[in-house]
């Protein structure tokens, strides 16, 4: 715009993300959705990474998602570090998780069947 | 990833080694000291793996339960919340969430919560201190599913308030369950309201729910009323 301003020259978009897809579901669920999230440029306060609810409970069944975290704290009742199944599950994928509550398809045929029953 | 507040630790609420017995203690031990230098150099702590989908933010789940007998006070309410641990994708999310219970499940007077990483679930952090929260009251049998809408809209950055959300609650009582959603600035009317808009949205909520908002001044006012105002060591 003025004298003093620096010569402009082009540069590549600075960052790239590749996002690898390994199953159809980590596909998004709809078309305005790319895969690993929605950079939008324009909102307010810059960038966001954006999930919606379907794409975020389609990961859950990644064999990466279902691996127990390191350092899980022991509550009883509370979490269920599966310290007994490490070795294990180091030689073998782990394709069943040892809780029942982390079958996801269970989950999912719960949460979208019951969405519009709620009755407060 | 659980040793982050060492002084939260600290607990004497009666069930003592809940942080020490988790599979490999040289792979934890090495990971609390890589922890331990990042956070001096304040950067995130923990980072998406390779091929993960990144969050927009960190978050850090924490529960707490109440201690029967014991008198309340923010120190022991400090001491009784401990941290699960913290993730910064969507895949480290679902490594955590899967091996916790289900709120639905969890029984006394206990909470779940999930705040951004490096804000304390409480009202004297200085993200919270000017804020307040969303609160919906529900009948038994609904948390687990409101629970896992709320906070998977949070993750995913549906509310769309910028940097205003803090985190999201789950509280498991008697008779009902709360689940509440904590942001910065209480006086930010437009930014509240659109919590609440995508609250209804996301939870598929019944036009005729009663949803309140209360500003963590008004909480700490109604808490120290509650317990015969400030005592001599309580300062609260």
């Amino acid at each position: 715009m003025s004298t003093g301003c620096q010569k402009t020259t082009s540069r590549a978009i600075p960052t790239t993300r590749r996002v690898t897809i390994n199953d159809a579901a980590h596909m998004p669920h709809d078309y305005s959705t790319t895969p690993g999230g929605t950079l939008f440029s324009t909102t307010p306060g810059g960038s966001r990474i954006i999930y919606d609810r379907k794409f975020l409970l389609d990961c859950r069944s990644s064999p990466v998602a279902r691996t127990p975290p390191r350092c899980l704290p022991d509550i009883p009742g509370v979490t269920s570090p599966p310290s007994a199944l490490i070795n294990n599950e180091k030689a073998t994928p782990p394709l069943q998780s040892p809780n029942s509550h982390c079958s996801p398809p269970a989950d999912k045929t719960a949460g979208e069947d019951a969405q519009f029953e709620m009755d407060i | 990833m659980n040793n982050k507040f060492d002084a939260l630790k600290d607990d004497d609420s009666g069930d003592h080694d809940q942080n020490e017995d988790s599979g490999s203690p040289k792979e934890c031990e090495k990971e609390k000291n890589e922890e331990e230098e990042k956070d001096q150099n304040k950067k995130k702590t923990v980072v998406p793996g390779a091929g993960e989908h990144p969050l927009q933010y960190n978050y850090t789940f924490w529960y707490s339960r109440r201690t029967p007998g014991r008198p309340a006070s923010s120190q022991s309410y400090e001491q009784n919340i401990k941290q699960i641990g913290s993730f910064a994708s969507v895949e480290q999310f679902w490594r955590f969430y899967s091996h916790m219970t289900r709120p639905g499940d969890l029984t006394g007077h206990s909470d779940f919560h999930l705040f951004k990483e490096g804000i304390k679930p409480m009202w004297e952090d200085d993200a919270n201190k000017s804020g307040g929260k969303w609160i919906i009251r529900l009948r038994k049998g609904l948390a687990s599913r409101c629970w896992e809408n709320l906070i998977l809209a949070m993750l995913g950055e549906q509310f769309m308030v910028g940097e205003e959300i803090c985190g999201a609650v789950v509280s498991v009582r008697f008779q009902e369950d709360i689940i509440s959603i904590w942001n910065k600035t209480a006086s930010d009317q437009a930014t509240t309201a659109r919590i609440r808009d995508t609250l209804r949205r996301v939870l598929n909520l019944p036009p005729n729910t009663i949803m309140e908002y209360k500003t963590h001044t008004d909480s700490i006012k109604a808490w120290e009323d509650f317990h015969g105002l400030v005592n001599a060591s309580g300062g609260r």
